[in-house]
């Protein structure tokens, strides 16, 4: 058996499992082998390739067993909280609580992709009149009134303001159903003026403090609710302390994503870095194991650079990917057509960056909520993937448009042209459905053009 | 000398607050982007027009947009970057139900107001503000006051003159005789018009149909409400505020102060029908469409307004006759 780094399909999987349980694996009790998800209902798993190492097999399992977690978590009698759309900031505050569950069901996103629509939930949203002129997340709308998916949070706490018509809009409907919301105003972030006293935010950028301070006051009603809810009392230490554990995991993932994507030869594919990513939102509604994970997947990632190793070509082009893909399966085909992924923007890159702790918690996290790249202007976001361009040394960038969003008809075209203005990179833009199958050859065409310019440029 | 000119077209814009600042304040009824000048795939028919209008204006002096849709707020960048007009985007909050959203946008109007200055605008005094205001009390006034006298369509231009060109540009004289009352009562819900929409009044009205509730966002739905100026007396401002963010929207989180108000004018001008005015790609708008099926008796129309049509398709113009005739 090659025990070398590399990706390998699921069927694959199974053997190599048998082989590292012979070699004397250690799983948690979510673990096991991982085509088992298939019979869930996950299909596209079928269709994707994955990561060969023990650090990603728990990573996979971890993702895919939230639900079950989550079940888990409302017979143990702890209060379920649907935080929405903010993505990494409420999560910190429900998290800092005991018996607490936090979960996105934005997350339903996904559902379409890995179930290969089999779920039925967008057909749910359609007779609902929510149809695919919307974003993946009208899933969510069909995952509530079916209830297949996820338990029916307790509580629904939604940002709204600066945020995408999408979920806005889809959120009022959940609403309107009988599922009522804590909203809660999140403003579309500016420049402060030169009159005003401005606060530098996590990530770069600057917002005025009167937009800090309003968002505190926001925070501050949110706390009154998660209190009420769980009848416990959110004091400033038990926030502080929140804040110090998502700062574990964020600090962990920044480790992570500098490795893999500095690395010389790719030490592990898109797929598990985006996974990965995604753990830092809501820790997968368990934020201890959510460590261990990722300190697994550093631990491994680190060993591969060490040794020299990694799961792609060494002339791949380093790819810095925008907004997160309805597909998965197409960021394999984007390392079959000779790239890699050095660099992501999916939408919550603030979800990414150490929270201040040198600040009053709650003061704290008003600054991470209004450093999302989404609440901002679109020329704020591209300055932002410019640094991080820069940062590691992407060569090319690959806008991924979601069919639908609200917010990908008039940003693709701002950000192209402020990466123009800034850096002399490649950029494509895609749209990509949830099951892109049929337009496989067509994405890849696209996708090797980019490859094959980028290469011409590196040797001229 | 002529004032200059402050565009928008968001109804949570004060034409007061402009005014006051010595400014022409114009809500602007686009013309439909025929051939878009920043052309932008899956984008709202009526962002894309404003876009155009904005972008090619000459009278402007700047613009004004607001954050009442992720569309209009992301359509700001898109202004800024393609022309010279001065911009300001205003935060208007979604929210509304606490009293940190409604001090959210009074501290947005005064930030305007400071634009407004840069602008050489002059900050008004409380006296002259509180003029201002109730000219426009008295002026919006007499305009719902007339339309008894005129046509549905001569109705609805007059609210979106009033808002486009002032007082000055209203035709105040009232025809001799009543228009005939006739015809089926139907409601036109939804977002803003375009310049070429308002045709569709006297084409419903050839149908054998009335608009007799305009509350799309150009017509009455879009007036705020009237100023109390003996409540905040020493603060009009505030007054201005509480009052403009007090109108109803699609947007606002929960929107049911949208439906409260539907209900209450749905029944005061006895509607038979419904018509769901929505742009292709308005998401905000198109979300609401099975819930109000849901929530009225009455029949619905579900009229998606294709991108940068000149006119309705064929197929609309047939929808709504036969949406008229089975009314009748
Ligand atoms: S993908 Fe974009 S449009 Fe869809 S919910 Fe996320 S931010 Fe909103
Ligand atoms: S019609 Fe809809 S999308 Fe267009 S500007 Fe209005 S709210 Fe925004």
């Amino acid at each position: 058996m090659n025990n070398d780094p590399r990706q390998i399909t699921l069927t694959e999987w199974d053997e190599h499992y048998e082989h590292l349980q012979k070699k004397g694996l250690r799983e948690p009790d979510y673990g096991g082998v991982l085509s088992r998800h298939v019979g869930d209902g996950n299909k596209r798993l079928l269709k994707l390739r994955y990561d060969n190492s023990a650090a990603a097999l728990r990573l996979w399992n971890f993702l895919l067993t939230e639900e079950k977690r989550l079940h888990q978590a409302r017979a143990e009698g702890k209060k379920i909280v649907g935080v929405m759309k903010d993505l990494g900031t409420v999560p910190v505050m429900a998290y800092s609580l005991d018996n607490v569950a936090a979960f996105y069901p934005d997350g339903a996103w996904w559902i379409p992709c890995v179930m290969e629509f089999g779920a039925g939930l967008l057909e749910v949203a359609d007779s609902l009149g929510i149809d695919e002129s919307f974003c993946p997340v009208r899933a969510m709308l069909g995952a509530f009134i079916t209830e297949s998916h996820f338990p029916i949070p307790d509580k629904l706490i939604c940002s709204v303001g600066a945020t995408c018509d999408d979920f806005s809009a889809i959120a009022q409907r959940l609403d309107a159903l009988g599922y009522p919301i804590m909203w809660w105003e999140i403003p579309h972030r500016r420049k402060p003026e030169s009159d005003e006293t401005a606060v530098k935010l996590p990530g770069g950028g600057a917002a005025p403090k009167s937009q800090i301070e309003f968002v505190m006051s926001e925070f501050k009603r949110i706390k009154v609710v998660l209190e009420e809810l769980t009848g416990q009392y959110l004091n400033a230490e038990k926030l502080s302390a929140g804040i110090k554990k998502a700062n574990q995991v964020r600090r962990c993932l920044a480790e992570l994503r500098n490795i893999v994507f500095t690395a010389k030869l790719c030490p592990i594919g898109a797929i598990e870095m985006l996974v990965a990513e995604m753990l830092a939102i809501h820790f997968c509604s368990d934020q201890n194991e959510t460590i261990i994970v990722l300190t697994e997947l550093v631990n491994e990632v680190k060993s591969r650079v060490q040794f020299g190793k990694g799961v792609l070509n060494a002339d791949a082009v380093k790819v810095f990917w925008i907004n997160p893909v309805a597909d998965l399966q197409v960021m394999n085909l984007l390392e079959d057509c000779g790239g890699r992924i050095c660099g992501t923007e999916y939408l919550f890159s603030h979800a990414l960056d150490l929270i201040p702790e040198n600040v009053p918690a709650i003061e704290a996290l008003a600054m991470m909520a209004l450093a999302d790249p989404m609440v901002g202007s679109s020329v704020d976001r591209a300055e932002r993937i410019c640094a991080d361009i820069r940062r590691f040394g992407s060569e090319a960038v690959l806008i991924s448009r979601i069919p639908g969003a609200s917010h990908c008809a008039l940003e693709g075209k701002v950000i192209t042209e402020a990466i123009h203005a800034m850096l002399e990179v490649s950029v494509l833009e895609i749209e990509v459905p949830p099951v892109s199958d049929s337009i496989h050859p067509t994405l890849c065409t696209r996708l090797e053009a980019l490859i094959e310019t980028t290469k011409r440029r590196r040797t001229k | 000398m002529k004032k200059k000119t402050i565009i928008y077209t968001c109804p949570y814009v004060p034409a007061e607050w402009i005014a006051a600042h010595g400014f022409c304040p114009s809500r602007i009824i686009p013309k439909a982007a025929g051939n878009p000048i920043v052309p932008m795939e899956g984008v709202c028919p009526y962002v894309q027009a404003f876009v155009n209008q904005v972008t090619t204006s000459r009278e402007a002096t700047a613009v004004v947009m607001t954050t009442v849709c992720d569309q209009m707020r992301r359509a700001f960048d898109i202004v800024t970057s393609s022309c010279k007009l001065p911009g300001f985007l205003m935060n208007i909050p979604s929210t509304w139900q606490h009293v940190g959203a409604q001090k959210l946008y009074l501290e947005e109007l005064k930030r305007f107001g400071r634009f407004l200055v840069t602008l050489g605008g002059k900050t008004p005094s409380n006296k002259f503000l509180t003029e201002i205001m109730l000219e426009y009390n008295n002026a919006r006034s007499s305009i719902l006051a007339m339309r008894k006298y005129l046509t549905s369509s001569q109705y609805s231009q007059t609210i979106a003159t009033f808002n486009r060109d002032g007082k000055e540009a209203v035709s105040w004289t009232l025809p001799k005789d009543k228009p005939p009352m006739a015809g089926t009562s139907l409601a036109i819900i939804g977002g803003p018009l375009l310049e070429e929409s308002f045709s569709l009044f006297d084409e419903i009205e050839n149908y054998g149909g009335r608009i007799v509730l305009d509350a799309t966002e150009t017509g009455e739905r879009g007036i705020c409400g009237h100023f109390d100026m003996d409540k905040h007396q020493d603060d009009p401002l505030r007054e201005l505020a509480d009052t403009y963010f007090c109108i109803p929207d699609v947007f606002r989180r929960p929107n049911n102060r949208l439906y409260d108000w539907l209900k209450e004018q749905l029944a005061n001008r006895e509607v038979r029908g419904i018509i769901l005015w929505r742009y292709m790609w308005c998401d905000m708008w198109h979300a609401e469409v099975h819930r109000l099926k849901k929530w009225t008796e009455l029949p619905v129309l579900d009229i998606d307004v294709n991108a940068n049509e000149k006119g309705l398709s064929v197929r609309t113009h047939l929808r709504i006759q036969a949406f008229v005739e089975m009314l009748q």
